[in-house]
């Protein structure tokens, strides 16, 4: 457990210590309830979490410092400070992301539409892109068999990467994040396996070659040479950038996770997946049911701001 | 009081106007020094003898939105072992606050002037 915490950057802590820790904290279900009702991106919905129970805390440990009972305490905190349904629907208005706000006025399906033609370019602009690389390097001249391959699946690969990190960081969309890094990681191994691949194949087929013209000799195997380089450094960088985007974004979403953890109690070993859970319920209408121990009174009074 | 016009020829939003009120109760308080959430919200209620309070957590739009429009910072840092968000006035916050109470007071001062105008005329 504590190697896979250190492999996400997260603490050194037993399961049971983290979960005794959390436990001891008393607005945990408050917290745990308003992370569901909140439809934010995950790091503002922590920063608000994590400002509003120090608040929360702090107001408790005031009211029971004059005489409250605890329980009392915590539920004229809750009362004060737990936002309310429209004080909810404001703050997710206003820590919208900027694509969700300048795109509202789009209709879902045509938004939809319109994003899957941006992937469609990217991935155009890449293939075209790469050829433009290899043309310039007079490298198309002869080329191997298992370039085009290796080339359209780069395009793909950098699609899949372009898509992911904007579904992560512009449409802050944290959902099923695992099976979309899993896109990325498969085809980096993918163009890796097939440049591989292909200059085996070029390899058996050149010793064919020589074998039945023992003289051609000088001229195919530079030839060979070459197109096996290029065929390998392409698949191996190709492979290399989709490693790296994996890494960084999974790296990234294992902090958030282990954040989350650390905050709502749920232990760093389902890190990715329970940032996938909270993440989901706003298209999934809350799969989470927590228990809400505290009663919330919402009382009016002379003179309270609205 | 961002979306507040301006007494005069121009339209008065009286909703923008209360938005505002809360706008510059925060900044009121937190002219005398930085303070996390609650304080401000305890601040403006002792302060006004509880005439203005912030109920059922109104004052975290109220916070965010100030921070969103650069009249107030927010800084993190640690306080009794807890991470706390930490607000202060900036500049613009400052020149805000001034401009304001100027306007408020204008405002008000109509207000009043009419409210006793009206007590004058004999029922």
């Amino acid at each position: 457990m504590n190697s896979e915490a250190s492999q996400r950057g997260l603490p050194h802590e037993s399961t049971v210590a983290h979960q005794t820790r959390v436990a001891a904290r008393a607005f945990l279900p408050v917290l745990r309830r308003l992370d569901r009702d909140l439809t934010l991106p995950v790091p503002d919905r922590l920063r608000i979490l994590r400002e509003l129970e120090f608040d929360l805390e702090e107001l408790c440990d005031r009211l029971e410092a004059r005489g409250m009972s605890a329980e009392d305490a915590r539920n004229r905190a809750v009362d004060a400070l737990m936002p309310d349904g429209a004080t909810l629907r404001e703050l997710d208005r206003l820590h919208a992301p900027h694509y969700r706000r300048l795109t509202r006025h789009f209709r879902p399906g045509r938004l939809r539409t319109l994003e899957r033609s941006a992937l469609a370019l990217i991935t155009t602009a890449v293939l075209f892109a790469e050829t433009i690389v290899l043309l310039r390097a007079d490298w198309l001249r002869s080329p191997p068999p298992f370039l085009w391959p290796v080339l359209g699946l780069g395009a793909l690969l950098f699609a899949a990467i372009a898509a992911q990190l904007f579904k992560l960081w512009v449409k802050h969309d944290h959902r099923d994040p695992e099976r979309n890094f899993r896109i990325i990681l498969w085809l980096s191994g993918l163009t890796l396996a097939t440049g591989i691949f292909g200059a085996l194949a070029d390899f058996f087929r050149l010793a064919e070659a020589l074998e039945a013209e023992p003289g051609l000799a000088g001229s195919l195997l530079p030839e060979w040479l070459v197109g096996s380089c290029v065929l390998l450094a392409f698949s191996l960088l190709l492979a290399l950038a989709g490693g790296l985007a994996w890494f960084i974004a999974s790296q990234w979403l294992a902090i958030l996770a282990g954040a989350r953890s650390e905050l709502l109690g749920h232990h760093p070993s389902g890190s990715l997946a329970s940032v996938r859970t909270s993440t989901s319920r706003g298209a999934a209408g809350g799969a989470r049911q927590m228990p809400d121990p505290v009663p919330v009174h919402h009382p009016g009074s002379m003179g309270e701001i609205p | 009081m961002t979306e507040t016009n301006p007494p005069g020829d121009q339209e008065f939003d009286a909703q923008g106007f209360a938005r505002g009120i809360h706008e510059l109760l925060v900044l009121a308080v937190l002219r005398e020094g930085p303070r996390h959430g609650y304080q401000i919200a305890l601040d403006v209620e002792s302060d006004s003898n509880g005439v203005f309070r912030f109920r059922h957590g109104t004052l975290y739009p109220i916070l965010h939105r100030m921070e969103a429009n650069g009249l107030i910072l927010g800084r993190w840092s640690r306080g009794k072992g807890r991470r706390k968000k930490i607000y202060a006035l900036t500049d613009i916050g400052r020149g805000h606050l001034s401009g304001e109470t100027n306007r408020v007071q204008e405002i008000l001062s109509r207000l009043l002037r009419m409210l006793r105008r009206a007590q004058e005329v004999p029922a």
